[in-house]
């Protein structure tokens, strides 16, 4: 049974007096609750990774050897003030794409190569220009790259698509970042490895499937997780490439 | 209540109501969208894109969680019912909220892409058996799904087209959607986070919703609505003297129905607890200017026929009553919604002194 001494709210009327009080104490709390969960919850994201493109250095054009390890790097043979001769570039389209297709035909062979520079430390990626300036044949004979050979290891790390890592999108990694990286990945843009011990210096690199072929689908379900795996690994130029073995894969403790 | 159906019947309350909602869900994007960047100053900023998207799903569950805190609140004291009045604007609000929220990250992580954005929500990642790693999104879709067609359908008329009973079972499903969001946030973004403050807020808030949900089922259950003892059909209410004018007594019928016997200037009527609105507690409403009052929506009715006043044509079913030396009695079957009952006259109760 109700009780008489309680103020009655009716919607259309004024509200009693006794229950004013009370309302005001209400709407105080409910708008302090949301601007201090505004504040606390903003204020208190992780920071993104250092990386990011750069379009503040402008177009860069450099010119080098095409290599496909399947996804395509660029060895750069004549570089200019900012990318110098010697460097390696991973490269990818614009958008969620790789640049496979542009440059399939290419490989072992001199190319000039226009795009925005998406930079993590000193690891480099260019965002090819889209356009015919993107990949520019170029006569010359390509100069033989050295491969160095690194052995077979084993690692703990993530597997994400080398773009987002590169700091196209900041977060880039992770499992909110989960579909985003799958999305990368069918596109073909080139997969890392964020390994959580680095090796020789660098703490991701290039990852292929066995035998250079591309990354076998069954990688696609640990990606965003922290995995275990074996590969073998090289180093070309400043990058590094793991042709990874897929029976190894397993989820492990991060 | 309406004889016509119009978007928004608006009077002050609601006004004032929907002022304070605005209010609060702007302090809160305001304050994350362009007050926390500043704050943060990371030397590389979290992409705008993927601050909007969280600030916008942020505001959807803290919104949801007050919405759904509203409720039980209101159940365990009454002061909160003002709160119930208006609820409705406030989860179509949050609607905008989540649909914002859905369109930033849709635009962003699925976008971009050489497959249609849509489909590609639907097929980046499909690892359906794992728990690390689970295509949270799908989650999401359901609970903004929900959320759309709760909002689409939060109008008196869809209430009245699908009946109260049908609509209110169709609006329970906001439970299971609040679940899938928590299921949504906890796979996903929870799943990367270093600092945890959002983590220990988004918990804080679930547990509320669980906990004065239980509380409040615990609270009705301990001083809840009683059943009479049923004798050939009619069911002890309790006796004459229990009744305060203008007030009544709430009984559950042996089918599980509510019937509420109500004290009118010394006369009892009995109807139907169920609002014809939205089945609100008429028994915990109030006699103002001889009409029965709904204290949920303010809906009123004659005591006597269970029928609003004119123009209104909302009707509840009516009980008959008779007293049996000092107990009310009603009787289990109910007449047919707008049927008049003759109220039956309380004895004069004497002063004890006089019966001295």
């Amino acid at each position: 049974m109700s009780d008489k001494n309680t103020p009655f709210f009716v919607g259309y009327l004024p509200s009693p007096g006794p229950l004013r009080w009370f309302l005001m104490t209400t709407i105080g709390l409910f708008i302090a609750t949301f601007v201090s969960a505004g504040l606390f919850i903003g204020a208190t994201q992780d920071a993104p990774m250092p990386s990011g493109f750069r379009f503040d250095y402008g177009p860069q054009t450099v010119t080098g050897v095409i290599e496909l390890t399947p996804y395509p790097i660029l060895r750069v043979t004549q570089g200019n003030e900012l990318i110098q001769e010697g460097k390696t570039l991973m490269l990818a389209g614009q958008g969620k794409n790789g640049i496979d297709q542009r440059v399939m035909e290419a490989d072992g062979q001199l190319r000039s190569i226009t795009g925005i520079v998406l930079q993590r430390g000193t690891i480099d990626m260019l965002q090819v220009d889209g356009r015919a300036r993107g990949v520019v044949d170029v006569e010359g004979t390509a100069p033989p790259m050295e491969t160095v050979p690194l052995g077979r290891w084993s690692l703990a790390g993530e597997i994400c698509d080398g773009k987002c890592l590169y700091g196209a999108m900041r977060p880039g990694t992770g499992l909110a970042h989960r579909a985003c990286a799958a999305l990368c990945l069918i596109g073909d843009v080139p997969p890392v490895f964020v390994s959580s011990q680095p090796i020789e210096g660098s703490d991701f690199m290039l990852i292929t499937g066995p035998d250079g072929t591309v990354l076998p689908r069954a990688a696609y379900d640990f990606i965003g997780q922290f995995v275990s795996l074996e590969g073998d690994l090289e180093r070309r130029g400043d990058v590094m490439i793991l042709r990874i073995d897929p029976q190894t894969m397993e989820l492990t403790a991060g | 209540m309406s004889v016509k159906y119009i978007p928004v019947q608006w009077n002050q309350n609601k006004w004032i109501y929907d002022a304070v909602m605005l209010i609060g869900v702007v302090a809160f994007l305001y304050i994350f969208l362009f007050v926390t960047p500043d704050i943060l100053s990371h030397d590389y900023r979290i992409n705008p894109q993927v601050h909007n998207a969280r600030a916008f799903g942020a505001c959807a569950f803290l919104m949801l969680t007050v919405i759904l805190c509203i409720g039980p609140l209101a159940r365990i004291d009454k002061r909160f019912l003002p709160l119930l009045y208006n609820r409705r604007h406030f989860g179509v609000m949050t609607t905008f909220v989540a649909l914002s929220h859905a369109s930033y990250i849709i635009n962003w992580y699925f976008a971009f892409a050489r497959s249609d954005k849509y489909e590609a929500l639907l097929f980046a990642n499909t690892s359906y058996t794992q728990i690390a790693g689970f295509p949270f999104e799908v989650f999401g879709v359901f609970a903004l799904t929900t959320l759309l067609i709760l909002a689409a359908t939060s109008h008196d008329f869809w209430l009245k087209f699908l009946t109260p009973p049908v609509w209110k079972r169709l609006h329970s499903l906001i439970y299971v959607a609040y679940v899938a969001i928590v299921a949504h946030v906890s796979l996903g973004i929870l799943q990367d986070q270093q600092n945890h403050v959002f983590s220990f807020i988004f918990m804080a808030g679930a547990l509320l919703v669980a906990g004065l949900h239980a509380y409040a089922a615990w609270w009705q259950w301990r001083g809840g609505d009683s059943r009479g003892t049923v004798r050939d059909g009619w069911l002890t209410v309790g006796n004459i003297g229990e009744i305060e004018d203008g007030l009544a007594k709430i009984k559950v019928l042996p089918n599980g129905d509510r019937v509420a016997v109500f004290n009118q200037a010394g006369k009892l009527s009995a109807i139907s607890n169920a609002c014809a609105h939205q089945n609100g507690p008429l028994g915990e409403g109030r006699i103002l200017d001889c009409l029965v009052t709904c204290p949920w929506h303010g809906f009123q009715y004659n005591v006597t026929d269970g029928r609003s006043p004119a123009p209104f044509t909302e009707m509840v079913p009516t009980f008959n009553l008779r007293l049996r030396g000092a107990d009310i009695e009603v009787h289990t079957d109910p007449n047919p919604p707008g049927t008049y009952v003759e109220p039956v006259p309380l004895p004069q109760l004497q002063p004890v002194e006089t019966l001295a």
